[in-house]
This record gives structure tokens, C-alpha cells and sequence, in this order.
């Protein structure tokens, strides 16, 4: 079933257009990978899915209904839940005040104290540091809670804009595990990468984004293969 | 084997654990008042009550006991500097709201104190051709037409950010300060006289609220502020404050968060409105005189710098930054005049030194309340890290 479709979008910052005529879609219960170099057009992307932005043309549906023009935090409620580009977390408060924050739109007691046992089983570490500042944290523990963050609202999609972002390798490697954790849990994963090799890897399906356009698609596996994304992104020729 | 391995290993362990249970625990701000805070925050809540009451009620008696080394005689009437403090005091709460709590930069707040000024005015002095109303009945009805204008102004304002935000009030305060001078039934330097006052009268016939008598003025302000922060106080424990805070953090994440960001603005513009009016309600019964002097540009910087000065995001910071503010010129009548200067000086000192003021703003755990606070800090087992954070940091960072 698909979840979540882009149909002929088209994003401006002004009289410069980020993202031109893009359409792709994203099945439930899939990884699906965007990766792209430097202003390619993936966190807009991801901000317009959000709702952060609004597209001059074209139009979003996801889970049947269309969201073009609903506004950020009712598409929360409706289930897309993203965990920002460079974190993104509250500096001053703490970690269980930004778990907190992300069932801001959630009634239901019992479902978010379930949440918050899945969080801390999927990061211990977040369990070890309830009361410390989410601004002291490292980077790494900072990726954890926006991610963490972001499982709070419940999400049926979780749109991860770079979470790889200035990461040692190992715990790249870990935050890889952990997505494909929250997946086989079954929430829909988008994500963008420039880390093109662990992106693809873990992804069902791939886009490529150049200049705003999708110029490749395929399973992750195609285009791990592809000679021409092998060049470009995997750094091998 | 070496000396220090062996039998220093359990202690050691010991006190690593220590350190890292001490670590964990929020470190929100440090310096002078800290170790006041920390100790404060550990007292039982009957204990905290009890100190609340005395300096209630030293508040309340400030006027009459009139202390030698805090007096502003004979230079200025103590009474009415009491007053004059509580004023302040009550704004910089009001503002205090917006700029501390959502994080928006109001530069023009003097506006809606001039709104709820001209509206108590306007409903009770037998200059105005308005129908006139008891005066009590004006404060309710200023802070009702200040949070209009306030909803008015923040609507299509508060879809900028920063300083487009600010730039915006600075121009809402002159626009106000302007129409009180050029409409006609405004009465611009010519002002409003015999602004009523509360009923009541003194033993001798003269009326209770005199203008000269401070001291009635000081005791209605007190307890209004006492209200107003009992009122906000409970705001910024539940969801508004939440999201005030979460706004003023990173507003994008908030709204990804699921936070109406635009409403909840508006809502803090709109409190901090009416908290705005009020004082300026009381403040033009107690001066009984209301023309277009009072509400220029300066003024505004002043409750401003009265805010960042106590602490913004502390209520009680706020209020000891409006006392300040307040007080400084009264007490000290030789460098009135530089007044502007001297707080300026103080201000780029404060950044300097204490750059979240002299109370910083602190957050417990808002949704869960104390205890549950308390409990979670205090659940065996959760504080446990297996390995010291430094280790960690290389991998992780």
C-alpha cells in the first residue's frame, strides 16, 4: 500500500526553484533512501514532506488523503514525524523533556509510556541520561535523541534527514542497525543520505537526487551496482 | 602489580560511579545564586511555603517600615517608590511572558501599556466624553482591549522571526505613542486629569487611594502581582508552557514536534498584552494623569532591559530586574539622569558576566510535574552507566 506520494512537485526559495518536478513514492513498511551531493534538493525534500515548506506546484497525499496544504503540526498528528537535519533537538531542555516534547500531540497516556520504554530500549544511552541537558550531550548521543525524539508522536512515517551527519564510523554503523530496527518494528522509513554506501545498503528501494531532479531509481542493490552511482557517490571507479 | 591497583579498585569504582551519578543530573545554570537555588529546590514544600509567606509578608509591609539604608527619602516619597517598583515589576512579568518564556522580542511593550493607560482614562476621567464605569471595573476591561490589541498585532506579525519580529513592535510602540498625539480625542499633551480610583475613604474623609498616598497603590499592585504570577506560574507548568519554551528553543523542531507554533505566539503575545495593560491601568489611577508623554521608545527598552537584566525566562527574575530598574533611579537621585547609561553599562556587563541574567531561567520537568520529577531522578537503576562518558565521547562525537 502506498503510504506516502509526491506527484510533480516543485519547491522555491524564492525565484531559485530547490526541487523541480518531482514525483516518487514511498510503500509501507519500506526503507526508501535519498541520496544526493550538496544541495541536491534532499532536505528540502524532506521539509516539504514535513510540511516545513510548502510546494509551488504539484501534490503530497500520504496514506490516501492529501496533504499538500496541511500545515506542519497536524501532519504530526496524522503521522509523519521527522527528526531534523543537524539534530535539531531542544539545547536547554532535557532528555526526557525532549522526548516529552515530541508526544507534544498525543493524548493517550498508556501508548506513550509504551513509547518511551521503546525509545530507552533502543537507546540505552538516552536511559542512562534522562535528566541531563540535550545540549551537553555529544553529537552522537544528540543524533539518538532526535531520532528518539521523533518515535515519540508515534510516527507510521519517520523521515531521518541525515542522520549519519558528523558521526564517527562505528556509530554510523550503529545508527544504521538501530534504523532497521525501527523499521522491522514496522514504521516506514525515508531517509536522506550523503553516506551513500550504508543508505543504499539498508534501503528496500533508492532514489538518486541531482540538482533538484531524481535521475536514478531502483532497489538499493540496483544502484549499488550501477557503475555510474558507484563513480559518483561510493567514491569507487 | 603497582600500588595503586589492588585494594584501591572498589573505592575507586566507588566514587566514579559518584561522579557520574552527579554528572548526570541537569546543570542548568551556575554562579552567584546557585548555590541558593540548589539549596532551595531541596527544601520540603511546607518549608518553601513558609518562606514564601514571610516575604509576602515583608512585601507587604515594605511601604510602612520604610528600612534606613533602602529608603529613597527625601528625595522621593518611599510609598510611592514602592509603587513605582511594583509597576515595574509587574511589567517586566507581563513582558516577561513573551520575550522569556516564547522567546519573541517585543521592542514596542510600552504601546500596550499606553492602551491600557488611555483606556482607564478614557472610561473614568470627566475630561473623556466616554461613559464612565467605577474604576476596579477598568482594569478588566484595559486588559480585555489591550489582549485585542495584542491578538491584532501579533496575527500578522508573528509570521516573522527574530529581528523582522522586532522591528515590527519597535514600530507598533511609535504608532500608538503617535495616535495618542495627533487624534483629537486622545488629547495628546493635554492628557486626561482626574483619572478615577478605587472607592474608599480614610479616617480623615480624604479618599483611601489618594495620588500622594502610595502606600494603598503599592498594597492593590502587590496583590495583583501576586495573582498574575500564581496564574502564570501554572501556565508555564502545563502544555502552553511547554510549547513556549520548545518555541523559543528551535521554533522549526517545534512545530515538527506537533506544536500550533503560530497560535501559540499569538497566545503569549496576547497574555503579555494584558498584563501590559493592566499595569498601565493602575499606573494611570495612581498618577491620575494620563497624556502622551510617558510612552516613548526608551520606556520600552527600560522593561525590556528590566527582563534580560533579572533573568529572562524567570518569573522571579523578572520581577527583582523591574524592581531594579525601578528602584535605582529613586534611590539614587544624583545619577537619575544618567539612569539610561547606567543601566547600559549594566546590561553589557550582565552579558558579559551572567548572560542568562542575574536568575536564569530553569525548567523542570514540565509535563510530569515535581514528583514525578523527583521519581524518576531518584528510580534505582536508571542512573547506571556501565562505562565513564569519556570513553564514549571519541566514538560518539
Amino acid at each position: 500500500m502506498t503510504l506516502l506520494e509526491l506527484k510533480n512537485v516543485s519547491v522555491s526559495y524564492g525565484r531559485i526553484e530547490a526541487i523541480h518536478d518531482m514525483s516518487f513514492s514511498v510503500e509501507e513498511g519500506e526503507i526508501v533512501s535519498l541520496i544526493g551531493a550538496n544541495g541536491a534538493g534532499k532536505s528540502t525534500t524532506m521539509k516539504t514532506i514535513s510540511g516545513l515548506l510548502n510546494p509551488s506546484r504539484g501534490s503530497l497525499t500520504f496514506d490516501g488523503q492529501e496533504i499538500t496544504k496541511m500545515k506542519a503540526h497536524i501532519r504530526v498528528v496524522k503521522g509523519i514525524s521527522q527528526a531534523p537535519e543537524g539534530r535539531g533537538i531542544f539545547p536547554g531542555m532535557t532528555v526526557m523533556e525532549n522526548l516529552d516534547m515530541g508526544a507534544f500531540g498525543r493524548k493517550d497516556r498508556s501508548g506513550m509510556s509504551a513509547d518511551f520504554e521503546r525509545v530507552f530500549t533502543l537507546f540505552p544511552r538516552l536511559a542512562e541520561r534522562k535528566t541531563q541537558i540535550g545540549g551537553t550531550m555529544s553529537g552522537g548521543e544528540q543524533q539518538m535523541l532526535a531520532i528518539g525524539r521523533a518515535l515519540m508522536s508515534a510516527p507510521r512515517l519517520l523521515l531521518l534527514d541525515e542522520p549519519s551527519m558528523g558521526l564517527a564510523p562505528q556509530f554510523i554503523k550503529q545508527i544504521f542497525t538501530i534504523i532497521t530496527e525501527i523499521n522491522q518494528q514496522g514504521t516506514t522509513i525515508l531517509l536522506v543520505e550523503q553516506n551513500a554506501n550504508q543508505a543504499l545498503a539498508r534501503a528496500h528501494r533508492a532514489f538518486v537526487l541531482e540538482t533538484g531532479t531524481i535521475t536514478h531509481s531502483g532497489t538499493g542493490k540496483e544502484l549499488l551496482a550501477n557503475p555510474a552511482i558507484k563513480e559518483a557517490y561510493l567514491g569507487v571507479g | 602489580m603497582s600500588m595503586s591497583e589492588g585494594p584501591k579498585v572498589l573505592p575507586g569504582a566507588e566514587t566514579e560511579k559518584e561522579t557520574i551519578d552527579v554528572e548526570a543530573r541537569p546543570k542548568r545554570s551556575s554562579g552567584l545564586f546557585q548555590p541558593l537555588v540548589d539549596k532551595w529546590n531541596a527544601l520540603p514544600r511546607p518549608i518553601q511555603w513558609l518562606w514564601l509567606i514571610i516575604v509576602v509578608v515583608i512585601a507587604y509591609l515594605l511601604p510602612i517600615l520604610d528600612i534606613p539604608i533602602l529608603t529613597t527619602q527625601p528625595g522621593n516619597d518611599w510609598a510611592l517608590a514602592c509603587f513605582s517598583m511594583a509597576s515595574y515589576a509587574l511589567i517586566a512579568v507581563g513582558l516577561n511572558v513573551v520575550v522569556g518564556y516564547a522567546g519573541l522580542l517585543d521592542l514596542g511593550y510600552v504601546a500596550f501599556f499606553a492602551v491600557g493607560s488611555y483606556t482607564a482614562a478614557l472610561l473614568t476621567s470627566p475630561d473623556s466624553p466616554f461613559a464612565h464605569i467605577p474604576y476596579l471595573w477598568t482594569i478588566p476591561v484595559a486588559m480585555a482591549v489591550t489582549m485585542f490589541f495584542g491578538v491584532v498585532l501579533g496575527v500578522p506579525t508573528l509570521r516573522l522571526r527574530g529581528d523582522y519580529l522586532a522591528i515590527v513592535t519597535l514600530g507598533f510602540g511609535e504608532i500608538v505613542r503617535i495616535l495618542a498625539t495627533i487624534i483629537p480625542a486622545l488629547k495628546g499633551q493635554v492628557g486626561f486629569q482626574n483619572v478615577g480610583r478605587p472607592p474608599g475613604t480614610a479616617a480623615d474623609g480624604t479618599p483611601l487611594f489618594a495620588n500622594s498616598n502610595g502606600t494603598p497603590w503599592y498594597w492593590l499592585t502587590l496583590t495583583i502581582i501576586i495573582i498574575v504570577l500564581l496564574l502564570v506560574g501554572n501556565l508555564e507548568r502545563s502544555r502552553v508552557g511547554r510549547a513556549w519554551i520548545a518555541i523559543r528553543e528551535d521554533e522549526d523542531a517545534a512545530e515538527i514536534m506537533g506544536v500550533p507554533t503560530f497560535r501559540y505566539k499569538v497566545w503569549a503575545f496576547a497574555i503579555g498584552a494584558s498584563v501590559g495593560g493592566l499595569s498601565g491601568a493602575l499606573f494611570a489611577g495612581q498618577v491620575g494623569f494620563v497624556n502622551n508623554q510617558k510612552f516613548d521608545v526608551q520606556t520600552s527598552i527600560l522593561f525590556l532591559a528590566a527582563v534580560v537584566l533579572g533573568g529572562a525566562g524567570n518569573k522571579v527574575g523578572a520581577l527583582l530586574g523591574g524592581v531594579i530598574v525601578a528602584y535605582i533611579p529613586l534611590r539614587f537621585t544624583a545619577i537619575a539622569n544618567y539612569k539610561y547609561l547606567i543601566f547600559g553599562i549594566a546590561l553589557v556587563l550582565i552579558m558579559i558576566f551572567r548572560s542568562k541574567g542575574l536568575l536564569p531561567a530553569r525548567q523542570r520537568l514540565l509535563a510530569y510535574g515535581r514528583t514525578a520529577y523527583q521519581r524518576v531522578i531518584s528510580k534505582p537503576g536508571t542512573v547506571t552507566p556501565p562505562t565513564p562518558p569519556e570513553a564514549e565521547k571519541g566514538a560518539a562525537s
